[in-house]
């Protein structure tokens, strides 16, 4: 940063105003009571969601409302800090990895991707599941393990992207190898990408 | 079991998109040996896919993978013909030959290698899936990553152009799904095969049926980027890394016009053509304009970036034209040409990344007397902008011709007229860049400020790599040997593919059997 995005005294010039954090007792303490309904809120939507009404775009959703609304009372720094990057960046790929794997281990059952009743033969006495209960266990465990963490873990990458805004590329950064990230960073928003390359600025 | 290619031609390239982010939390440079090593194994099932198909494997021309087990009219198919097949082969050999270039030139960030691991694997998906709402997903998922990559650049302008892509492709990817919505309306499917029956059953001059099909049109001419719908694209291949706009230009208007012949032939069919006059003399017509303005507006240009992008305007303008001619003949000339875009386009892109690489050329009058200092890269340059005008022995010559010949066949001289106007005008435009290139004499003066006035000049070329001894002297940064064996390779491909004609016809046979019964 060539001048302290804070300081609004720098007449003429305009600078990046960032929002600076002031604690609040009453956004503190209201947040504190409504994350925990928050929390099993998006839960409940993400278990449901096969037979009854949810999902997991919704529920992933619900619980990155949890952590966004945890940045706005305790700080995007702090709270940023506190969940780690290398968990954000888990979140989106550990979700897609799983996603993939439900997918393409009936393929190697020699079934069709996405097979779910490939698994009954080799799970179904011990999960104790008919047949057709594996379609909907397969699609609940796509929907939890797949779409929710993928959801919650873009949401929040993207969050906090936005949050640390974006550096010009003109910057006077003192190594390149930064600048080159954030120009990736600030570019790559549409994408989970910028995840890790936003985090490795901080 | 080859329909088990289909599947896996789109889910390793989106799963490996995942590791390098995953790696990167460790590493630095994981991204480029994980999408290099991917990028190998789909070339590999590409070429499993392409040898399963065409006529000297003995097996079945077409392979059918349902998604989940459901079939087809109720579960999302992915199909693989002849023509997919050409299509995975071109966008898995391009993917590969970006990458190596990418190596030395970056954007070295992990997000990158996952970006264009995400575009591989949905060109991937929209040239393999049998289902209209399926190719929209994929399309979006081509659309938002194209708009990240042309972005990743440190560049403000990239950013702009991406954004004016943004706007414009999401509004194209919008029309074709209205246009999907009114076609569901009208059959209540989405499945390309059984929609082609249920057309039929509805009437071609069905009022929903036309609207449908000019909503997928006009969707489809944005995404082409065909006059006067490309505004998008010169910003958007300027300003984008070098790298990406080899392989954008090279894959993501050619893998729409895919979708479109698609579209049109498969599930559409000749049959809705001949009930619907208007609408081929409409496609016809905005092609023939699209031709001559796009090399019109090719010929102003200064920038050679630029001057690339407006021609892939007129390139596109006549895969377009073929499509509305509905002759056997122009249809083949047409797939002939995306593929030969595709390679053309990539050699000159890469090839213009590379001297302005070492010397920091951007512009037609920056490359005055190259030549003589890169005397390969030029050379090659100069081979695929050949190629681009038509003169043979070149992949660009078939396309044409046989374009050119179906319409002619046709009885539309007015396209025939069009297809000669623009081959001269693209012999201007290219005529520029090797007069430049071979017979002017570089002004010390300019030359000096156009590398010193690029600040990116030193940081865009990195590590290592051998020196090329042409592009050694005065000082010039170092570009590595790679980069020029890759650009040389794909130059003589545009000219080896001359003798392609004929194993080309023997794979689209049988998809050109079902398209003009």
């Amino acid at each position: 940063m060539s001048s302290d995005p804070a300081d609004n005294d720098t007449g003429g010039t305009i600078t990046r105003q960032r929002p600076v954090y002031t604690e609040s007792q009453v956004i503190m303490t209201t947040v504190k009571a409504v994350i925990p309904f928050v929390l099993t809120y998006g839960l409940f939507i993400t278990f449901h969601g096969t037979g009854s009404p949810g999902g997991g775009f919704q529920g992933g959703a619900l619980i990155a409302s949890v952590v966004l609304m945890m940045a706005f009372a305790f700080g995007i720094e702090s709270t940023r800090e506190w969940l780690s990057n290398a968990l954000v960046v888990g979140l989106g790929t550990v979700g897609v990895a799983i996603f993939a794997g439900i997918a393409l281990v009936p393929m190697a059952l020699g079934e069709n991707f996405l097979e779910y009743t490939a698994y009954y033969p080799v799970l179904g006495d011990i999960l104790g599941l008919k047949e057709y209960e594996f379609v909907k266990y397969g699609m609940e465990a796509v929907e939890i393990g797949g779409i929710a963490l993928i959801v919650a873990g873009v949401l929040m990458g993207l969050f906090f992207a936005l949050a640390a805004g974006v550096t010009p590329p003109n910057d006077t950064t003192p190594d390149t190898e930064s600048a080159a990230d954030t120009g990736a960073a600030s570019n790559t928003n549409t994408m989970t990408g910028d995840i890790d390359t936003e985090g490795a600025n901080k | 079991m080859s329909d088990a290619l289909l599947p896996l031609l789109i889910a390793i390239p989106l799963l490996a998109a995942i590791f390098p982010l995953l790696l990167g939390l460790r590493f630095d440079r994981a991204g480029w040996p994980v999408a290099m090593a991917t990028s190998l194994i789909v070339a590999g099932l590409a070429g499993r896919l392409a040898w399963a198909v065409s006529p000297a494997s003995s097996g079945p021309q077409q392979f059918v993978h349902d998604l989940a087990g459901y079939p087809a009219p109720y579960g999302i198919e992915l199909v693989g013909d002849g023509l997919s097949a050409i299509l995975v082969v071109l966008i898995s050999v391009v993917a590969v030959a970006v990458l190596i270039s990418a190596r030395t030139t970056g954007p070295d960030s992990n997000a990158f290698y996952s970006g264009l691991l995400l575009l591989t694997g949905g060109l991937l998906g929209m040239a393999l899936t049998g289902d209209l709402f399926n190719l929209f997903v994929f399309l979006e998922i081509v659309g938002l990553v194209s708009y990240a990559l042309i972005a990743s650049s440190d560049d403000g302008r990239a950013a702009y152009g991406a954004l004016k892509y943004l706007f414009l492709g999401t509004t194209g990817a919008s029309l074709y799904l209205i246009g999907v919505g009114y076609a569901l309306v009208a059959t209540g499917t989405l499945n390309m095969g059984d929609m082609a029956t249920e057309l039929a059953a509805v009437g071609y001059s069905d009022p929903l049926v036309q609207a449908a099909f000019g909503f997928m049109l006009i969707g489809f001419m944005l995404k082409i980027a065909i006059f006067p719908l490309h505004t998008w694209q010169p910003d958007a291949y300027t300003y984008a890394p070098d790298t990406v706009s080899a392989f954008i230009s090279a894959l993501v208007s050619t893998t729409a016009a895919y979708a479109l012949i698609r579209i049109a032939y498969d599930v559409f069919t000749v049959e809705f053509f001949a009930a619907n006059p208007l609408i081929t003399d409409a496609v016809l017509l905005v092609a023939s304009i699209s031709i001559v303005v796009g090399s019109l507006l090719a010929l102003l240009q200064t920038d050679l970036k630029r001057v690339f992008a407006y021609s892939s305007v007129a390139q596109f303008g006549m895969i377009l034209a073929a499509i509305g001619l509905q002759s056997e003949t122009a249809l083949f000339g047409a797939i002939i040409h995306l593929v030969g875009h595709g390679l053309m386009k990539a050699t000159l892109f890469m090839g213009a990344g590379v001297l302005s690489s070492a010397y920091g050329a951007q512009t037609v009058a920056d490359y005055a007397g190259l030549a003589k200092r890169a005397p390969i890269t030029s050379g090659m340059m100069a081979v695929a902008g050949l190629a681009l005008v038509g003169i043979p022995p070149s992949v660009g010559t078939l396309g044409k011709w046989f374009i050119a010949l179906g319409a002619v066949e046709e009885g539309s001289w007015g396209v025939a007229a069009v297809i000669f106007i623009s081959t001269l005008l693209t012999l201007t435009y290219i005529g520029r860049l090797l007069e430049a290139l071979y017979f002017t004499q570089p002004a010390a003066t300019d030359d000096d400020t156009g590398v010193a006035g690029d600040a990116d000049g030193g940081s865009i070329v990195a590590d290592g790599g051998d020196t090329e001894g042409s592009t050694a002297g005065d000082g010039i940064t170092a570009i590595a040997t790679e980069r020029i064996v890759v650009v040389v390779v794909l130059a003589i491909s545009t000219v080896a593919l001359f003798g392609a004609a004929d194993p080309l016809a023997a794979m689209l046979d049988p998809v050109f059997g079902r398209f003009f019964q």
